[in-house]
């Protein structure tokens, strides 16, 4: 009798393991699949988190200076100015910088205030193959413009 | 991990006095790893290693503050504009995605 015991509860012991493994496999493979990045978006998408959905208007306000074409892709120097009022009422709020080919869309999200007195920013970008470098201002208003440049790039710099 | 890294800041053009807007450059040394580029030694994927955050403040009172992401390039440079209001500090915290925290001041001596 006591020797039945225990092949069963051997037996039983065993089932529970084979039940058990193949879905702690499973939970990895959502690990995996769940490891993308906060910033792991298409540009779309990026100007819709940045805007909740307003509408985007072009604008000659912004100055965006970038090279026509990119020998290094690495490095590629990016200038925005805003031709607008730096006062405690109105004033640039934010900065975006934006590629449209990379895999993350979002370069730089720069919040200004009135001690700034110049809506400017300037720094140096990687991009990866020929895109669009697109810059998008917030106004103190609440409204949104923007203004892009194409860039050839003969070198990629992203890997 | 925690030591300081290489930084600089930089206020253009060097002579300037009360009331003059400058332009405050930094610029740091930091390898702006995205996480997708293999070592070339070990063949293995260097993971993701960048600032993701930078507040400019003068006095302790931040004027600009910024979310940085992987697009950007190594050993980064970032430049905005400042009206002088007088005797003080410009202080540059920023931190990176793996939580190193540093930061670096200049002091703003205005002439006249």
């Amino acid at each position: 009798m006591e020797r039945r015991k225990f092949i069963q509860s051997m037996f039983a012991v065993s089932a529970v393991a084979v039940v058990s493994t193949p879905s702690m496999v499973m939970a990895e493979d959502a690990k995996k699949a769940s490891k993308k990045g906060p910033n792991d978006m298409p540009f779309d998408e990026a100007v819709k988190v940045i805007t909740g959905g307003k509408e985007v208007k072009e604008s000659d306000k912004i100055k965006l200076k970038a090279p026509e074409i990119a020998e290094n892709g690495a490095v590629v120097p990016i200038k925005v100015e805003v031709d607008y009022p730096m006062t405690e009422k109105e004033y640039v709020k934010e900065i975006h910088i934006l590629n449209t080919a990379n895999g993350n869309a979002r370069c730089a999200d720069v919040m200004l205030t009135p001690a700034n007195e110049v809506g400017y920013f300037s720094t140096r970008v990687k991009l990866s193959k020929t895109q669009d470098i697109v810059a998008l201002v917030g106004l103190s208003d609440g409204t949104f413009i923007k203004a892009s440049a194409s860039i050839k790039v003969t070198i990629g710099g992203c890997g | 991990m925690a030591d300081a890294r290489k930084s600089m800041i930089k206020i253009k053009p060097k002579k300037y006095k009360v009331g003059d807007t400058v332009k405050v450059d930094f610029i740091v040394i930091h390898p702006m790893d995205t996480g997708m580029k293999k070592d070339k030694k070990t063949g293995k994927v260097k993971p993701a290693h960048y600032i993701d955050s930078i507040t400019f403040s003068f006095d302790g009172k931040p004027f600009t503050t910024m979310k940085i992401w992987e697009s950007i390039s190594t050993n980064p440079y970032f430049s905005v504009k400042y009206k002088v209001t007088g005797k003080g500090k410009i202080t540059v915290d920023y931190t990176d995605n793996q939580g190193e925290k540093n930061s670096k001041s200049k002091k703003v001596k205005p002439k006249g």
